[in-house]
């Protein structure tokens, strides 16, 4: 494809996290340098009748001070989480929402964005040519678990309206842009454990076509018990600890969390004096349409992701700095996952390769979006993630054991997959001034 | 817009529509559905699905009866659950309509070696699923909880199923947008081949009808008849005694392809998608819905390179809702100007009732059949139309199904508004 026919280059200018091992970009980067796990016996609900009890929950989240303008008791999980990695990816961004333009006459306008001394004025977004897209698993679990509860309890008639008004999946974005007032595309796309990648590969596609001036993209899961109980019928959730691409890996730990990634039009991001973490370089999709949980058996759609990927944004193998695996650390995905990439790089190859799940756990939707959050970290800092937990590793590669890196990350790419075979990869390049 | 796209409309790869795959409860091939909507038919039956004793209302768009095998022959359907049953049968419809694949049980050989697309507009995929999973695990204890549910339970998994199926190895993505979720997937789609992503690409939507969500908008009050407010118990679009949509099921797809592709392979093409325009509803109210669908179908337009004047017919989302029905009319009429006052107007959830997800899919397919033929179905029901509403609609009599000249089919409009915001357009062209 031709540069003009791809239309605007895509930058990353704020980044929002929420997750087990801390809140917002700098204390979620420091951690995972750090190689802090976030992983502790579950408390969302009673594990009592489960063999496994370690769960990466988001400790002590409180949603005051992000869901300023809604109600946070109108909404999931979640969409709280959500709002709060949109909150901090804006203000990461150095801009802020301009309530009151959208209509909205019953609000008093965005007196609220905190701003220190001396720190310039965030700038205003245009709500109609502000989007959002947000990925996730589950949606909002928890309020069809509560009608779970009512149903076994033979307490239907408990039902309100909020079961409907709450649990679809759609919300989750909804409610982001109710808050920020973002009137522009609204995408909800539940692409399971590859979601936030998606996400992201919409908002590349809709700023590259000219359909807005400034996206939101990003995933969000909230903890759940179906999720948790799903897993552990499929005996993937490990009992002590995630130990990605090594040979003892005895599964994932199933975790919860949101980011979000502020992506501009490269040019616009410049000319405003942004600070561009990263170029969204490219992105790459495909099915394996050949099992619900398995990965195909020689990383199929995964090779044919990571490739589009590359000729997307014009790269070689070569030219890729890092990669931030899937690596959930069961032992079937790490070890296809592992096959998929010698395909693309080269069975000897030595491109650092990482898994951060080693310490947030599988955040699900979440996943490859802070995972995104984290290559454009990593691009725009020269330092790369450990695998912890990495004793006897699953082959050669450089899986960067249990210690971070400093490096110079020109290029990472980011690799998602998902049940329903659904795969998919971005890759992040350091921002070129020219 | 912005970003100067309409001037480059004329360089960019054109999206045609080559065939379509419909599972409906008024017919499962295009031109049945169409047929029975133009008739005027209603979907709604008493359900037989679930238990309804308890609830207030007993009658939806329910398939039945549904025997996906008739379609895709003795492979095991064990895996797959009702959302994915009704698209893998969609999909074999529009691969068959298409010319990709003859039916029967065999997958598209061509097809995989394609690596066609697919792009699924969804509000629950399967809230059925979910909730029977979890209920297990928590009646019989989490070593009971079954795998396949635990495997159907992601809201992609229709998409994944209907994948595996047919062997559609290329972009496979699921959107959710409510009621708008359909036509999002038919954008995204357009978009893909636009981009030189993909050359073909099957987009619609699919729901199911179960029990959770019948009971839950039944409890939300959005179901026609569960409120005590009026004696209607029919989904009337824009009439001034609507009290709600009645819920249905079902799954369609259109395949949507490059035009030089499709011309290569000598596929028969029924229509060109010219443009779309998605837009949400960040202020509450009417008058914010209203606004996010103008901003729909002007950006729809501008993307079609089309004047409201080119417009030849409008397919409306108006389900029956009172609050959203009212907003889509003003958002049209604002964004439409004097065109909209004389514009012919249908709205199929008075037959077919609210899909969800499927909705908009539907409405493009019927559309699209539309194009073909001109006839335009009338809005079944409609006898009081809502004072001051700016629709052409009579204002005494029903609406009743029409016949378009084929000046005023070559390009219409699809509009889908979805009741948390969603609101998106498509513009549909001749061939």
């Amino acid at each position: 494809m031709s540069e003009a026919a791809k239309g605007r280059r895509v930058a990353v200018t704020g980044l929002g996290t929420v997750t087990p091992v801390g809140t917002g970009k700098d204390e979620v980067w420091a951690n995972l340098l750090a190689g802090r796990l976030g992983f502790a016996p579950v408390t969302s609900f009673d594990t009592g009748a489960f063999n496994v009890h370690l769960g990466a929950e988001v400790q002590g989240f409180s949603s005051a001070p992000y869901v300023r303008r809604l109600d946070p008791g109108r909404m999931g999980r979640a969409s709280q989480l959500a709002i709060a990695a949109a909150r901090l990816a804006l203000a990461d961004a150095g801009l802020c929402c301009k309530l009151g333009d959208a209509g909205d006459a019953g609000d008093a306008g965005d007196a609220g964005e905190h701003r220190d001394p001396g720190e310039p004025a965030a700038r205003a977004v245009e709500p109609e040519q502000a989007g959002v897209a947000m990925g996730t698993t589950s949606g909002e679990p928890r309020e069809v678990e509560r009608f779970d509860d009512r149903y076994l309890a033979g307490e239907l008639d408990a039902v309100g309206a909020e079961f409907m008004t709450l649990y679809p999946c759609h919300m989750i974005a909804a409610h982001v842009a109710r808050e920020l007032g973002f009137a522009g595309i609204n995408t909800m796309i539940p692409a399971a454990c590859a979601a936030g990648n998606y996400a992201l590969a919409h908002a590349v596609d809709v700023l590259r076509a000219g359909r807005a001036e400034l996206m939101l993209a990003g995933g969000a899961d909230a903890f759940s018990r179906i999720t948790y109980a799903g897993f552990a019928r499929l005996g993937a959730i490990a009992p002590e600890r995630c130990q990605p691409f090594d040979r003892r890996r005895k599964g994932m730990i199933p975790g919860e969390g949101a980011a979000v990634l502020v992506l501009e039009p490269f040019d616009a991001a410049r000319r405003r004096g942004a600070r561009i973490y990263a170029e969204v370089a490219g992105y790459g999709l495909s099915c394996d349409a050949h099992h619900m949980t398995a990965a195909h058996p020689e990383g199929d759609g995964a090779v044919r992701a990571m490739s589009r990927a590359l000729a997307d944004a014009g790269l070689a193998p070569e030219q890729v700095s890092y990669i931030s695996a899937h690596g959930t650390g069961t032992p079937t995905n790490d070890r296809l996952e592992a096959i998929a990439v010698g395909r693309v790089f080269g069975a000897g190859m030595r491109v650092p390769i990482s898994s951060i799940k080693s310490m947030l756990g599988h955040t699900m939707g979440a996943a490859s979006a802070i995972e995104a959050a984290v290559c454009a970290l990593a691009v725009a800092t020269d330092e790369i993630p450990p695998t912890m937990g990495l004793e006897d590793p699953e082959n050669d590669f450089d899986y960067v054991p249990n210690e971070a890196r400093r490096l110079r990350v020109e290029v990472a790419m980011n690799n998602a997959y998902a049940f329903g075979g659904n795969n998919a990869s971005t890759i992040f390049k350091k921002c070129e001034l020219s | 817009m912005t970003g100067g796209r309409g001037s480059s409309a004329a360089g960019r790869r054109r999206v045609v529509v080559t065939g379509a795959g419909v599972v409906s409860p008024l017919g499962d091939s295009p031109a049945a559905l169409h047929r029975a909507l133009a008739a005027g038919a209603s979907a709604r039956k008493p359900i037989e699905l679930f238990e309804t004793s308890g609830i207030g209302c007993h009658e939806a768009g329910e398939i039945r009866p549904f025997d996906p095998q008739a379609y895709v022959g003795e492979r095991n359907l064990r895996p797959l659950d009702r959302t994915s049953r009704l698209l893998v049968v969609a999909a074999q419809l529009a691969l068959a309509d298409s010319g990709w694949a003859a039916i029967g049980p065999r997958p598209a050989a061509a097809a995989a070696a394609a690596e066609i697309g697919l792009v699924v507009g969804t509000t629950f995929c399967s809230v059925r699923t979910i909730a029977e999973f979890d209920r297990r695990a928590l009646r019989l204890g989490p070593t009971h909880a079954s795998p396949l549910d635990f495997a159907n339970s992601v809201i992609n998994a229709a998409a994944g199923q209907a994948a595996i199926w047919h062997r559609l190895r290329g972009v496979n993505s699921t959107l959710a947008g409510g009621e708008a979720s359909g036509l999002q997937a038919i954008a995204q789609a357009t978009e893909l081949v636009r981009a030189g992503r993909a050359d073909a690409v099957l987009a619609g939507g699919a729901e199911e009808l179960c029990f959770e969500s019948f009971f839950g908008y039944y409890r939300a009050g959005r179901l026609c008849g569960s409120q005590d407010r009026g004696a209607v118990e029919r989904p009337v679009p824009f009439d001034a005694r609507r009290n709600g949509f009645s819920l249905s099921e079902g799954a369609a797809l259109l395949m949507l392809e490059e035009a030089s592709a499709a011309a290569a392979r000598g596929a028969a093409v029924r229509a060109e998608v010219l443009g779309w325009g998605a837009a949400f509803a960040a202020a509450s109210g009417e008058a914010g819905m209203a606004g996010a669908v103008a901003r729909a179908v002007r950006l729809a337009l501008a993307d079609a390179g089309a004047t409201p004047a080119e417009i030849g017919c409008l397919s409306a989302s108006a389900s029956g809702s009172s609050t959203v029905d009212r907003a889509e009319a003003r958002g049209v009429a604002a964004a439409l100007g004097e065109r909209a006052a004389e514009l012919p107007v249908t709205a199929i959830k008075a037959m077919l009732g609210e899909g969800l997800g499927v909705s908009a899919a539907w409405q493009a397919v019927d559309l699209v059949e539309t194009i073909g033929d001109g006839v335009l179905p009338g809005i079944a029901g409609l006898e009081q139309l809502e004072p001051g509403l700016p629709m052409p609609l009579p204002e005494t009599a029903p609406a009743v199904t029409r016949r378009l000249e084929p000046a005023a089919r070559q390009r219409v409009l699809v509009t889908a508004v979805g009741a948390d915001g969603h609101c998106a357009a498509l513009v549909l062209g001749a061939p």
